[in-house]
């Protein structure tokens, strides 16, 4: 039955090396655009980039194929896939907060306008020591701040609506968990819309809060946005656990394989 | 004195409860177009500005999609070849199978393996295309890339096949009702003429039933074409949407307008280029799919007709033409599959095929009528084997990988860790509002159309348009609706993402199975029980709801089933208009919700070290629907039971 395949199909060759696979966030997605402007310098995506539509399709990928890379946030990294350096450097939380680890990013939360009572509230939470230690558990880098959060005498309630990027997402899922045991009257929701539509509902005024993994588009500017700063993150750059090819890649390197001028492990 | 004022008042009362119905039903019968038009009217709004911007012609040809790209481009040609050429595998995969499961369960299978038979293989379209996905990447493509020795199995044949798994259902349970319809008369004077079973099936049976099983073979591919989660999962989505070359490789990853539409309109920013775009995809994909339900209309409206004619004038017309359609056709499939090999293969190859393939042909002719039956029945019982096995191996994974997740706790407590540690009882309660509320809103719609249909009209163009438009909305794909939905409610609207979008969304999708089977369930109703309610002087309103409504019942019942089966299923229609991965149950219709399929898909996607609970959900949702799918066979089998007259 396979040779039948193979004979009629004609197009299976036997392949020296290791064939790499190309994985990669989608058009619309604020890692992608991050990682075409600070690794592609702008230039094209090879047109043989698969695209997935979160960071856990690209780790699933990644897991599943021998000749895969992508990049993903930090918090994805794990026993399952092998993390290559960048330029010698391993990304982990001391060399992004120090500024060696080049592809290392803000996450923002945004309000429209100035934040109201309740925004306000949940943001400083966030940006307090108990935010960043959540923002830590979930494998992110955090802010260097000392504040801790003071909730004695202070009275919520209602509902606080959060909605964005898909990187930003497990934090504010997991901090909204803790906040809401604090102010037992206030309801908090949380989507993982993707940074795009988060600042659009933003701006629209249909949710309190956007969450977001790039900085403001020229578009979106005029919409009257507000950005806090709540913690960063690095783009790590993963392969399967079997490939023996390579440990580290240089960021031309990373960017000559994404543009498709190198098709094969063995090449580099 | 009194007493015949107030008779005759009531009789005036009673005509304008009369009227009164008639026009409610007379516009829940319309609801079906309406919408049909809402959807298309919404859509072309939000994307006739990127055909401002292009221009259509541009849009259609371009090869390269590359919204965000510097300068953008937005070719959607390579979007369209790759949702022709996906379905076309999956076609390739479907028809064989389908079509041997349907003669197999028409003809050949004892009436017990029948009334076992038929429903498993409906059970097929009762698994959530989320759940197949989920299935598709882990197992399905790592099978390809190590089987076939490629670098990566998500590819046109992953999602081709896939594809072809989810229309199996559709097709063969359309083309079993046709062949099954075959008048007995035809099936048993060729018997009587010495013709062997198989004879009989491939010379009588299925010739006569050809419009039949052309218009579910055209319904599965309305299934295949619109369908998002399972393919944005399993076919790779190259990033600029590209054309394999050569075109026959069939490891080459594909792009289709679902999964574009899927994965980019999450993330687009509201009202830039790219999301007109992507709404433009949308109309082209509305357009495709309607071309392929309207021909499935046409041909089956004329397969009706045929019928009637056929039984008048006894077999006589038609087989001349029907013989030189035949040689046609063959002839045109012929070159092309020449074609396609001698570009694939090159010549020589393609020689030695052409003349093993006339070899065979030759030893076939020679071959016994009696071994040939054997032989043809052995493929056809490959075929349902075949199909089976697809559906035990799809199965068992969902249910071995699952099974270790669940326990109480993972069932009743609130969403903790990101649902990593399980707990989905918001979601369970999620998804339980969205189809109580779906169903409360098109059971009515859908049953009033349906008597209007059936008991106040003639057959005419008011109800061929309003059948035509319950059958447009039925080959609408899911992902269109959720467009629609996030336009419609979320930004005309601006009522937010809430419980009370996602409700009304999955009920406009879920109509056009409602009044269908309601349809088909009062038809069934005899004639005379109207006319005897009606001769002891009811109202036509007290007929319809003391006489004919509850023996239909049963059959309406199947039929709501089915549509919470497919509501509790289905991710993309609530995803832009309903959906949160939240732990708390809503309290008002304007606060989204969660939902399992939605839940599922988070974790998948958007929350690391999660395999555990993913596995969990994807056989808790499975249970569920497939649940509910086994109440509606039971109700169905039980009603064809009692219901003797």
């Amino acid at each position: 039955m396979f040779c039948l395949f193979q004979f009629l199909y004609g197009c299976i060759q036997q392949q020296e090396g290791l064939p790499i696979v190309l994985i990669g966030r989608d058009n619309a997605s604020g890692t992608r655009e991050f990682f075409w402007q600070q690794v592609m310098h702008k230039e094209n995506f090879s047109e043989n980039l698969r695209e997935k539509n979160s960071n856990g399709g690209i780790y699933l990928t990644v897991v599943q194929t021998p000749g895969a890379i992508g990049y993903v946030g930090l918090s994805y990294v794990d026993s399952n896939v092998k993390l290559l350096q960048i330029n010698n450097i391993t990304a982990n939380v001391t060399n992004i907060l120090a500024g060696t680890y080049p592809i290392a990013r803000h996450l923002y939360l945004l309000t429209k306008g100035n934040a109201t009572e309740i925004e306000q509230e949940f943001i400083i939470f966030v940006q307090s020591n108990e935010g960043q230690a959540i923002v830590e558990e979930e494998g992110f880098v955090p802010l260097q701040v000392t504040t801790r959060y003071n909730a004695s005498g202070k009275q919520l309630s209602g509902f606080l609506e959060i909605s964005g990027s898909t990187t930003v997402f497990p934090i504010i899922e997991k901090i909204k968990e803790r906040f809401m045991t604090l102010y037992p009257n206030l309801i908090i929701t949380v989507s993982s819309t993707g940074s795009g539509a988060g600042i659009t509902a933003v701006g629209q005024g249909t949710v309190n809060i956007a969450m977001s993994s790039r900085d403001l588009k020229e578009a979106e500017i005029d919409l009257g946005l507000v950005e806090y700063t709540i913690a960063l993150d690095g783009i790590a750059i993963i392969v399967n656990k079997e490939n023996s090819y390579v440990n580290n890649l240089t960021l031309s390197q990373l960017q000559a394989v994404y543009e498709g001028e190198m098709t094969n492990w063995d090449t580099l | 004195m009194k007493a015949p004022s107030l008779f005759k008042n009531n009789k005036l009362l009673k005509r304008l409860e009369e009227r009164g119905i008639k026009i409610t039903l007379f516009f829940s019968a319309l609801s079906a177009v309406i919408i049909i038009f809402a959807i298309i009217l919404f859509l072309f709004n939000e994307g006739y500005p990127i055909f401002q911007t292009v221009g259509v012609g541009e849009f259609l040809s371009g090869s390269r999609w590359n919204p965000t790209g510097e300068p953008p481009t937005y070719g959607a040609w390579s979007l369209i070849v790759g949702t022709l050429l996906i379905t076309l595998g999956a076609m390739v995969i479907a028809i064989p199978l389908s079509l041997g499961s349907a003669i197999f369960i028409s003809q050949i299978a004892t009436p017990r393996m029948r009334a076992i038979l038929k429903p498993v293989i409906e059970l097929l379209a009762g698994i959530p295309s989320v759940v197949l996905g989920f299935f598709g990447l882990i197992v399905l493509t790592t099978w390809l890339r190590v089987t076939f020795n490629q670098s990566s199995g998500e590819s046109w044949i992953a999602g081709s096949i896939l594809l072809g798994i989810m229309a199996i259902p559709t097709i063969t349970s359309v083309a079993e009702d046709a062949i099954s319809s075959v008048p007995r008369e035809y099936k048993e004077g060729s018997l009587a003429l010495s013709a062997t079973r198989w004879q009989t099936i491939k010379n009588v049976l299925v010739p006569s039933a050809v419009s039949g099983i052309t218009a579910a073979i055209v319904l599965g591919i309305g299934r295949a074409i619109g369908e998002t989660m399972a393919v944005m999962m399993v076919c790779g989505n190259p990033t600029y949407g590209l054309i394999p070359t050569p075109i026959t490789n069939v490891f080459a990853p594909l792009k289709t307008l679902t999964a574009t539409l899927g994965i980019e309109m999450g993330e687009v920013a509201t009202g830039s280029p790219h999301y007109h775009a992507l709404f433009g995809l949308a109309l082209i994909l509305l357009a495709i799919t309607l071309v392929v339900n309207i021909t499935a209309t046409i041909i089956l409206g004329r397969f009706r007709e045929q019928r009637k004619a056929l039984i008048k004038k006894r077999f006589t017309l038609s087989a001349e033409i029907m013989k030189k359609i035949k040689q046609t056709l063959y002839l045109g499939l012929g070159l092309v599959i020449l074609l396609l090999l001698v570009l694939s293969l090159g010549l020589p190859l393609t020689f030695i095929i052409v003349a093993l393939c006339f070899g065979l042909h030759y030893l076939l002719k020679k071959i016994s009528r009696k071994t040939m039956q054997h032989l043809a029945f052995s493929f056809i019982t490959i075929a349902i084997i075949i199909v089976i096995i697809i559906l035990c191996i799809i199965l068992s994974y969902i249910i071995v990988n699952g099974a270790g997740a669940l326990n109480w706790e993972f069932l009743s407590g609130s969403t903790t860790n990101l649902g990593r540690s399980g707990g989905i009882f918001p979601a369970i309660v999620g998804t339980i509002y969205l189809i109580i509320g779906a169903i409360a809103i098109s059971l009515p719609l859908g049953v009033g159309a349906a008597v209007y249909l059936n008991e106040y009209t003639k057959e005419g163009r008011t109800t061929k348009l309003i059948r035509a438009g319950a059958d447009l909305l039925n080959g609408t794909p899911s992902i269109v609706f959720g467009l629609f939905g996030f336009a419609f409610f979320v930004l005309y609207l601006q009522i937010g993402f809430s419980l009370l979008a996602g409700q009304i969304t999955l009920a406009f999708m879920i109509l056009p199975t409602i009044i269908r089977t309601t349809d088909e369930a009062l038809k069934s109703v005899p004639q005379n029980f109207r006319e005897g309610s009606l001769a002891l002087g009811a109202t036509k309103w007290q007929t319809i709801r003391k006489v004919v409504l509850p023996p239909a019942a049963p059959g309406i019942l199947t039929g709501a089933i089915l549509g919470i089966g497919r509501a509790a299923g289905e991710t993309a229609p609530i995803m832009f208009t309903a959906v949160v991965f939240s732990s708390f149950i809503p309290s008002s219709f304007f606060e989204p919700v969660n939902a399992l399929p939605y839940h599922l898909f988070i974790l998948t996607t958007s929350v690391p070290n999660s395999a555990q609970s993913q596995a969990g959900i994807a056989l808790v949702l499975l249970l569920l629907v497939i649940g509910i799918y086994l109440i509606a066979i039971l109700l169905r089998n039980r009603y064809r039971k009692t219901m003797k007259w």
